[in-house]
């Protein structure tokens, strides 16, 4: 920026900064404003998601397949969706992937975060232990299942089998392929669960579990009356971010079953990538993109509100 | 009594902590065993714990694919992308934590939260007209997608923490803005710049959608390339494990260093937002 520049700058944000600066104690100097600053960030999220997400609700409105000019026929795209028994299918699919999991994160979470906080011994090593699953590639995680849970050569059904159970197809039955995404997942994120509830529990205050225990609470009283409340808040930041992972669930499905066999996997997010990405229906396809998108965000607004009631 | 009793309880608390470990553990130690065994034995129920190891796997995996060239195009694009996602990031979290501004933050999460899926299709037609699709550029700037609400979440805390003082006396002495930030600012949050660029290139690295559909030959990813390993039915297990071994590895490395900060990262934007 030349000087002439910088003066100008400098003068402009002076006057913008002037007057509301003077509260505070260290706003007696007025002092530059880096405003500016957000532009380059802001000019990218506007060229990289703002306008592609206004492209694709609009394509949602339209009649737009390969090869045909695309043709505005209003909301007609979402009139199909709602008659579209795939859709109700990856609706009711997504659902069930979402409470399954998070039931199982939440709940395994919950007990594993306190287990970590009464354990002491190899700190490092325990948490080196835990945050390696979530941070693998969600493709090495199907790797790892498509040749661990193989049905005929697998290791898991010889375990199984030691064990006078199974064999079982995991992923390539339809009865079992949703309960075995939901377990995958729940191995890879039940451990983030376990420390976000960790890192909670040691911020709350020590003396009310002391005084419950004074006062002769039993050790499930104290769970159930002190410490579920207390939680609630970080329990309820856990879900969301599960649930924002979960509702828009694609990798680890796409990896090993591409929405197989059959229909029985193809949750929302996969059907969509299927109908844009290998039919080619693009309309249709960010029609049921856009639904999805207002499901997630509607669920977050759900949980923001459910933590505002869940705060003490 | 009561003291064999506490004895009691911390041993089953060991106990239990020990077997959620185990469950944890088997799965990546049968990938690292299963990529190291020769080739007959790979699948040998009951499973084989003792073996010679080789790389008979590793070396197939490279000289019969592509793999080295895809790891490659890992490399340039998640570390392209989490170039690109910092210097956006950098000035951009510490305007928004100077003059307290929240609503970018919140626009970010937006990206966050939105399926993938519903940015690709744009993408895929914007790239195509301006003849990107198969390049590093077209996943460089999709992945920066990924990197930039990360890096200005990871970042935004350690701009809070800075004590304004430091920043008006730069300027009081004469620092131009860009000074400020580069002299002044950045070597003081250089440790969450050291996080925030190690937790956008393990994600970059770990994304799947974006390189599905916008990579050509030249610029798969390792990822993409895995992929397909599953999609060509491959038989070879061990040489399938090998990848997955090599996949693994930078992600797995890089977080041992931030570990202790890494669940604060990855939830930033959820607590405060």
């Amino acid at each position: 920026m030349s000087v002439t520049g910088a003066a100008l700058a400098a003068e402009a944000a002076a006057r913008d900064a002037a007057p509301r600066r003077r509260a505070g104690p260290w706003r007696r100097r007025p002092t530059a404003s880096f405003r500016w600053m957000v532009a380059p960030a802001l000019a990218f999220a506007c060229a990289m998601i703002v306008l592609p997400f206004g492209w694709a609700a609009w394509l949602s409105l339209q009649e737009s397949v390969i090869g045909g000019a695309p043709r505005f026929i209003g909301l007609d795209n979402y009139r199909r969706l709602l008659a579209d028994a795939e859709f109700w299918n990856g609706f009711r699919l997504t659902l069930l992937l979402w409470l399954l999991s998070l039931a199982v994160q939440l709940v395994a979470g919950t007990w594993l975060g306190l287990l970590l906080a009464r354990v002491e011994v190899a700190r490092g090593l325990v948490r080196t232990v835990l945050v390696s699953p979530f941070m693998l590639p969600p493709v090495v995680i199907g790797m790892m299942a498509i040749v661990i849970l193989d049905p005929g050569l697998g290791v898991a059904n010889w375990l199984l089998a030691q064990a006078g159970l199974g064999p079982l197809l995991f992923l390539a039955d339809p009865g079992t392929v949703m309960i075995t995404v939901a377990l995958l997942d729940s191995w890879q994120w039940t451990p983030f669960v376990a420390l976000i509830v960790l890192g909670g529990y040691l911020s709350l205050p020590r003396d009310v579990f002391e005084a419950a225990e004074i006062d002769g609470a039993s050790a499930s009283q104290r769970f159930r009356r002190i410490t579920l409340p207390l939680l609630a808040p970080t329990l309820v930041t856990a879900a969301v971010l599960r649930s924002v992972d979960l509702l828009r669930f694609f990798d680890v499905i796409y990896i090993t079953t591409q929405g197989g066999p059959g229909n029985a996997s193809t949750t929302l997010n996969i059907l969509a990538y299927r109908r844009g990405f290998e039919f080619f229906e693009f309309g249709y396809a960010a029609a049921l993109m856009v639904t999805l998108s207002a499901i997630v965000f509607g669920t977050v607004l759900a949980f923001a509100k459910l933590r505002r009631a869940a705060a003490w | 009594m009561v003291a064999g009793r506490a004895r009691l309880r911390r041993w089953l608390d060991g106990l239990q902590l020990a077997l959620v470990l185990l469950v944890l553990v088997a799965p990546v130690a049968w990938m690292v065993l299963s990529a190291f065994k020769p080739r007959t034995e790979v699948a040998a129920l009951p499973p084989r714990l003792v073996f010679s190891p080789t790389l008979e796997n590793f070396r197939e995996l490279f000289a019969r694919t592509d793999f080295l060239e895809n790891t490659l195009n890992s490399l340039v694009v998640a570390g392209g992308s989490t170039l690109l996602g910092l210097v956006l990031a950098f000035p951009a979290a510490f305007a928004m934590s100077w003059h307290r501004m929240t609503w970018p933050a919140t626009a970010t999460l937006f990206a966050r939260m939105a399926p993938g899926t519903l940015f690709l299709l744009p993408w895929l037609v914007m790239f195509t007209a301006l003849g990107l699709v198969g390049s590093h550029l077209a996943l460089i700037l999709t992945h920066a997608v990924i990197t930039l609400p990360v890096a200005i979440w990871v970042l935004l805390p350690y701009f809070d923490a800075l004590p304004r003082e430091i920043i008006e006396s730069a300027e009081i002495d004469g620092c131009r803005q860009h000074q400020t930030l580069l002299r002044v600012a950045l070597p003081m949050v250089a440790p969450g710049v050291v996080v925030a660029a190690i937790l956008c290139f393990v994600f970059s690295w770990n994304y799947f959608l974006f390189a599905l559909v916008l990579s050509g030959f030249s610029s798969k990813t390792a990822i993409v390339a895995s992929f397909n390993f599953i999609g060509e039915g491959v038989t070879n297990w061990g040489a399938l494990m090998a990848a997955a071994t090599v996949i693994a590895l930078p992600p797995l490395i890089l977080t041992l260093i931030i570990q202790r900060r890494l669940v604060g990262g990855l939830s930033a934007g959820a607590v405060k937002g």
